[in-house]
């Protein structure tokens, strides 16, 4: 067998990977990034809506700043979120952008003079300052107070994940594509290195490095309707969790779109809705306000999502052979208004649906969009229960999201976590605890478990199909483990993913193809896949409150007495049929934003004692200091400087200098 | 900076280029002069005898005909060697790019192969043509042509010449379009559509014009097959004759 | 609503893939290259990417090709279909006729069945091209201070260029790589344009005319157009290997 060794391996070429690698690279330690397919493919080039840092250039950002990021931030994740990691993260954001600015990002840029604009269907000019012209502009997204996700045309993700990759070249950082890590070698709760298999050759072979970083990004894959690329697999999460040692955290968080493209899952945009589009059944009826008389189609994302499923469950779906789905109609826009504002709409619908949406209807089901929860990591990205582990970017929750992401922050994470914890993991690599002493025989030892288990899979005498078990779980998470969630069909949901593992490890194959093959891959990926899918059901069912994306019908107050908690899991035994869960208390009295009302949504919450008395703590500190800033002001109640790498302390220059 | 760049590359390619372009243009205008019979054979004469330099000097100088000739043979050459080397050098390349054209269907990719054909004729056929005007340059004339192509047979080499020659250089302008810019400046699929129209109007045209006068001569040549190696006298000489 | 469709009625569609596995030449019992027809039922919307896999899961495990983003974003699906490059996923059956034939992209090297190695091709082409901003000071950027200002058109013009999503059917489609291996393809080019453009970039046309000004580079180039006509995203190739030939030719040193 090969045994590679480096300094830093990085698993998972997208924007966080790639990012950290090139942290790690410049500091001077060899680096190798491994990727399931080529780096520039990676799904972070998906995201076409912006990436939020409150540059505060254009009209609509004017007076944003780090603060007002932070809250909306905090407030978007239900207070789910760690709020100095916020800090962190609010604070390097500008610097991250304008970084790619340097590196080649053609991010859109502000035009000086009138622009037309449309709000709430109201056409309205505004006109842009002369001093803002030629600098980053930014749009406006749901849940924010100022236009700040900052964009490239409609390919943001894009263009900055090839810029990414280009970097990445220039700085030499090999990456070995189309190589799975399938196992963490580790002993003592110190990782080193991977076990990794070769997706084109079949072949198994190790990396040994002193530090190893998780960024595999999310894993919608385990849902049958998501808006995620399907190499979404969670692979890096789940190999972590099998370590027995580092945990995951928050996996019943999961984000849900109301109009992916059915069956596919393709998104199309709110823009849709917001025009003016609306949702129909079977019968060509429009539901919407029958349960949402007020707001109807506009109601909020998770909202719009839930009456959807509850409509499709009360059987006025359209039956397709694919399943169940609703129609959005925007044909009554008008083909000018499609042609014009929806071209994007419009292209997807030709395309992949094979329709003219002026004259037809769109078939759309909720899907599966993000996953908040991840490998959990200190502030600096380092996995807490296994050393020389990091994570970053989605794969991980280094906690920013919370209990809902907010659109434009998940981008923005994967280059600020990356530029921070690139960083960290060259400090540790510099540290005394970066040295590592593995011996070949542990090496072998990961090594020979993964080649017994490849080989088991075309020995087994087994009856089981790994496409159709796989089938099953998507199927149950999507139906029991849904944006609407309730403690029976949780439970029932658990039962069954109970009983898919135990089934997948009876699963025979019908190619025994040793080499590139598929229908091996699906099988060895299922049970972890099935692990990760008994994390997010288990969650949901013990969270016994709603908050953010996760929502109970059986509790549907946030509670924050009970529940002011991050949901850890870790799969203790191999043998294990469930992950073993527990809860990590977050500090309201540490918090510089105490719980509250988000403004808007649902305002019944379980209010905690300790939210009061917080913010009487935070009016009388601020009392104390008239004469302060307000990053003084912050810095009393919460420093979070000293844990940025010092680079990336100084403040941000603005246009308005506040 | 200080380095020394190969620039031999953008040369030869301009070359090739312009060397395409000279002849295409070259060979437009000959057509022209070369379908003079279809107005007439004096005309034709009249044409002739201005490249003989007549006109300028009062007496013909044939030899200017073969300067010509002489050029433009160096001109073919030149094309013909820079092009060669866009040729398939092989058979593997030769199969794969034929694989490819065969399943592409594409019109611009079928095109070029085109080009590589009627090259490889012209190759011939021009050589032939040329050496001919070349060694006989005052053996050029309303009968002494006619009499080449029906008698000599030579129609059966010019309609393949004509065939070939204008395909390749209808086909060539349009690609020279294309590649230096004027027509991708817009990057419009319009213009682009529109230009090659015109080349297909074009080559129409040229096809027609010189099938119509390659048949002029063929019928003056069977007129006169009984007096082969006569020379034509203009109308205005055989009156006076008279 | 009379446009709901209740009953459906569908054809059976054939398709022919080109099956070859050159890594079980070495141990399995290996049948060569060979087209294998599978039967499929048309259905609603049906993409190449919902006919494949459910080729793969019901009919053949063991059938490879390559999916990421299956929305037309990722470039990983590129295949040659009925004769022509394009992307699979987004590619509708009720386009094609009754018998579909897809083989993988050529050019590129073979993994197996429809699954080609493109991201080794477009890395050693970003390497060789040095597919990056070059710029002196980028070791010293300040990244504290307002960012450098750029004309939005300008970067409106950058990103039409940075749209290419490394398919690879700009490479398929065009005769001149398909005999010359070394020859950059539209994909190199459009790249290299796309630099030029970025007043990020420092380079020369000095600089350029050492990576491009050459037979393998913008001088390769036959016109032949198949890029242009068969890009999935629309660049504007053409226009842009024009002009950097013009560019090049003009380069003194
Ligand atoms: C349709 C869509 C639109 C979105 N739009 C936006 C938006 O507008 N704004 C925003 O902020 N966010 C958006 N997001 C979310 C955002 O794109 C992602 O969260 C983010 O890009 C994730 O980046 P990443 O680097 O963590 O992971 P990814 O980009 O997903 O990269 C994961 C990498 O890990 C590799 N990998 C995985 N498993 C393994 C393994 N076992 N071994 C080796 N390598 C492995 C993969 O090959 C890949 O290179 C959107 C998401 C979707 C699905
Ligand atoms: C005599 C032998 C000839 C041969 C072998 C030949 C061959 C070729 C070939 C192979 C090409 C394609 C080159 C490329 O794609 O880069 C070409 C291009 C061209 N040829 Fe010829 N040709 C010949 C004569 C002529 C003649 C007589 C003309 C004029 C009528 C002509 C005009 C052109 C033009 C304009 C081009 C396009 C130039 C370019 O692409 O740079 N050729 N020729
Ligand atoms: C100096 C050079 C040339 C001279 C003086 C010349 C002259 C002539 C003359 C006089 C004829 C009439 C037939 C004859 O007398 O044989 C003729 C015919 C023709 N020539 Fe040329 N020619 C020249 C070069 C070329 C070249 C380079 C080409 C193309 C590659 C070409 C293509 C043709 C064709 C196609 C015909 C037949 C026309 C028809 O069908 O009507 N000639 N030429
Ligand atoms: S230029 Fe077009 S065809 Fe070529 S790789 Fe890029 S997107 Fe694909
Ligand atoms: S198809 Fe090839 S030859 Fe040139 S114009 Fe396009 S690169
Ligand atoms: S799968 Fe991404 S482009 Fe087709």
């Amino acid at each position: 067998m090969q045994i590679i060794y480096t300094d830093v391996l990085v698993i998972g070429g997208g924007l966080a990977g790639q990012r950290a690698a090139i942290g790690a690279k410049r500091r001077g330690h060899d680096t190798i990034v491994l990727s399931l397919v080529p780096a520039k493919r990676s799904h972070s080039a998906a995201a076409q809506g912006g990436m939020q840092a409150s540059l505060a250039n254009c009209l609509g950002g004017a007076g944003d700043n780090e603060d007002i990021h932070f809250q909306d931030t905090v407030r978007g994740s239900d207070w789910g979120a760690d709020q100095e990691v916020v800090r962190m993260f609010t604070h390097a954001a500008p610097k991250a952008i304008r970084e790619l600015a340097a590196w080649g990002v053609p991010w859109s840029r502000v035009e000086r003079g009138d622009h037309e604009i449309t709000v709430d269907g109201e056409k309205q000019t505004i006109s842009e300052n002369e001093a803002a012209h030629g600098l980053i502009t930014g749009r406006n997204f749901g849940g924010t107070q100022k236009w700040r996700a900052c964009y490239v045309s409609d390919g943001t993700g894009h263009a900055m994940l090839y810029t990414m990759s280009n970097r990445a070249i220039a700085e030499g950082i090999p990456v070995h594509e189309r190589m799975e890590a399938v196992a963490l070698i580790h002993d003592e709760g110190r990782c080193s290195g991977a076990i990794v298999r070769n997706l084109m050759t079949g072949e198994i072979l190790a990396y040994v490095a002193k530090a190893t970083c998780i960024a595999t990004g999310g894993f919608g894959r385990i849902y049958r309707a998501s808006t995620n690329a399907i190499i979404n697999e969670g692979m890096g999460a789940a190999i972590a969790l099998e370590t027995g040692r580092a945990t995951l955290s928050n996996m019943e968080a999961v984000q849900f779109h109301p109009t992916g493209i059915f069956p596919s899952g393709i998104l199309v945009t709110e823009g849709c809705r917001g025009d003016g589009g609306l949702l129909l059944d079977a019968n060509g009826h429009r539901f919407m306000p029958d349960y949402e008389p007020k707001k109807k189609e506009l109601a909020s994302r998770d909202v719009v999502s839930r009456r959807m499923e509850q409509h499709i469950a009360a059987g006025q779906g359209v039956k397709s052979r694919f399943g169940e789905h609703l129609w959005l109609d925007i044909r009554l826009l008008g083909r000018e208004h499609i042609d014009r504002n929806l071209r994007e709409v419009k292209e997807i619908c030709q395309y992949f649906l094979g329709i003219d949406p002026a004259k037809e209807l769109i078939p759309v089901r909720p899907a599966q969009h993000y996953s908040m929860g991840g490998v959990r990591t200190n502030p600096n990205g380092e996995s807490q229960g296994l050393r020389g582990l990091f994570a970053v970017g989605e794969a991980a929750c280094w906690d920013i999201h919370g209990f809902n992401r907010l659109g434009g922050n998940s981008v923005a994470e994967t280059v600020v976590a990356g530029m921070i914890v690139g960083e960290s993991i060259a400090d540790f690599c510099d540290s005394a605890d970066g040295s590592i002493n593995v011996s070949t025989a542990l090496v072998e030892k990961f090594a020979r478990k993964q080649t017994q288990q490849l080989a088991n899979f075309t020995l087994a005498s087994g009856t089981e199909n790994a496409f159709d078990l796989t089938r099953q779980m998507q199927e149950t998470m999507t139906s029991k483990v849904g944006i609407f969630r309730h403690g029976d069909q949780l439970q029932e949901a658990v039962n069954t993913l109970q009983n898919l593992l135990l089934r997948s490890r009876n699963i025979n194959l019908r190619s025994a193809t040793r080499g590139p093959n598929p229908e091996l891959v699906a099988a060895y990926r299922l049970p972890r896949m099935l692990k990760l899918a008994q994390c997010v059901a288990l969650g949901a069912l013990q969270r016994t409150e709603s908050r953010g994306a996760h929502y109970r019908d059986d509790y549907p107050q946030r509670n924050d007495l009970e529940w002011m908690q991050r949901t850890l899991a870790v799969w203790s035994e191999a043998k294990d049929e469930l992950p073993t869960l527990s809860y990590e208390p977050l500090s309201i009295m540490r918090m510089e934003l105490p719980p509250g009302w988000r403004g808007y949504g649902a305002k019944d919450y379980i209010e905690h004692p300790e939210s009061a008395l917080r913010r009487q703590e935070i009016d009388r500190i601020i009392a104390t200091m008239p004469d302060a800033d307000r990053h003084a002001h912050q810095a009393a109640l919460m420093p979070f400087l000293d844990k940025l790498p010092p680079h990336l302390r100084p403040l941000n220059q603005r246009l308005s200098k506040f | 900076m200080n380095r020394k760049l190969n620039l031999w590359p953008a040369r030869l390619d301009l070359l090739q280029s312009l060397s395409g372009l000279a002849l295409v243009v070259f060979v437009w205008c000959h057509m022209f002069f070369e379908s003079s019979i279809l107005l007439g054979k004096d005309a034709m004469l009249w044409v002739t005898k201005m490249f003989e330099g007549e006109h300028f000097f009062g007496e013909p100088y044939p030899l200017l005909v073969s300067a010509i000739a002489g050029i433009i043979f160096l001109l073919v050459a030149l094309h013909a060697i820079l092009a060669l080397r866009k040729f398939p050098s092989s058979y593997r390349q030769y199969h794969r790019f034929h694989l490819h054209m065969n399943g592409l269907h594409h019109s611009d990719t079928t095109l070029w192969y085109l080009q590589v054909i009627t090259g490889f004729l012209l190759f011939f056929l021009a050589s032939t043509h040329l050496y001919t005007v070349l060694v006989q340059p005052d053996n050029i004339g309303p009968y002494a042509s006619s009499d080449r192509i029906w008698s000599g047979r030579f129609w059966i080499m010019y309609a393949l010449l004509l065939l070939s020659a204008h395909l390749h250089a209808g086909a060539g302008a349009y690609r020279l379009a294309m590649k230096w810019g004027p027509a991708s400046l817009t990057g419009s699929k319009a213009a682009r559509h529109k230009l090659k129209t015109a080349m297909w109007c074009i080559i129409g045209f040229f096809l027609i014009l010189g099938a119509a006068s390659l048949a002029t001569y063929m019928k003056l040549g069977y007129d006169h097959r009984d007096h082969i190696g006569e020379r034509y006298m203009p109308s205005s000489h055989q009156v006076q004759q008279e | 609503m009379n446009n709901i469709p209740l009953a459906e009625e569908h054809r059976m569609l054939q398709i022919q893939i080109l099956r070859h596995n050159p890594s079980a030449l070495l141990c399995d019992s290996d049948k060569g290259s060979h087209l294998q027809t599978f039967e499929v039922e048309e259905a609603l919307g049906m993409t190449l990417f919902i006919a494949l896999n459910e080729i793969r899961e019901e009919q053949d495990p063991s059938l490879q090709f390559d999916f990421v983003c299956r929305a037309g974003i990722c470039g990983s699906c590129g295949m040659i279909i009925n004769g022509r490059p394009g992307l699979a996923c987004r590619t509708l059956t009720k386009d094609l006729p009754d018998v579909i034939v897809l083989a993988p992209l050529p050019g590129f090297e073979l993994i197996g069945d429809l699954s080609v190695n493109t991201g080794k091709w477009m890395r050693g082409m970003s390497e060789h091209l040095e597919t990056w901003v070059h710029n002196q000071e980028l070791e010293e950027i300040n990244i504290d201070v307002i960012e450098e200002r750029m004309e939005p058109r300008l970067a409106e013009q950058i990103y039409e260029l940075e749209r290419c999503i490394e398919c690879g059917c700009c490479i398929a489609a065009c005769g001149t790589t398909q005999m010359r291996e070394e020859f950059v393809g539209a994909a190199g080019l459009n790249q290299i344009a796309r630099f030029r453009l970025d007043p990020r970039d420092k380079r020369s046309d000095a600089d350029y005319y050492e990576l491009i000004g050459n037979d393998a580079g913008v001088f390769g180039c036959m016109t032949l157009l198949g890029c242009e006509d068969m890009c999935p995203k629309n660049l504007p190739l053409a226009t842009q290997i024009a002009f950097l030939r013009r560019r090049m030719a003009m380069t003194t040193g």
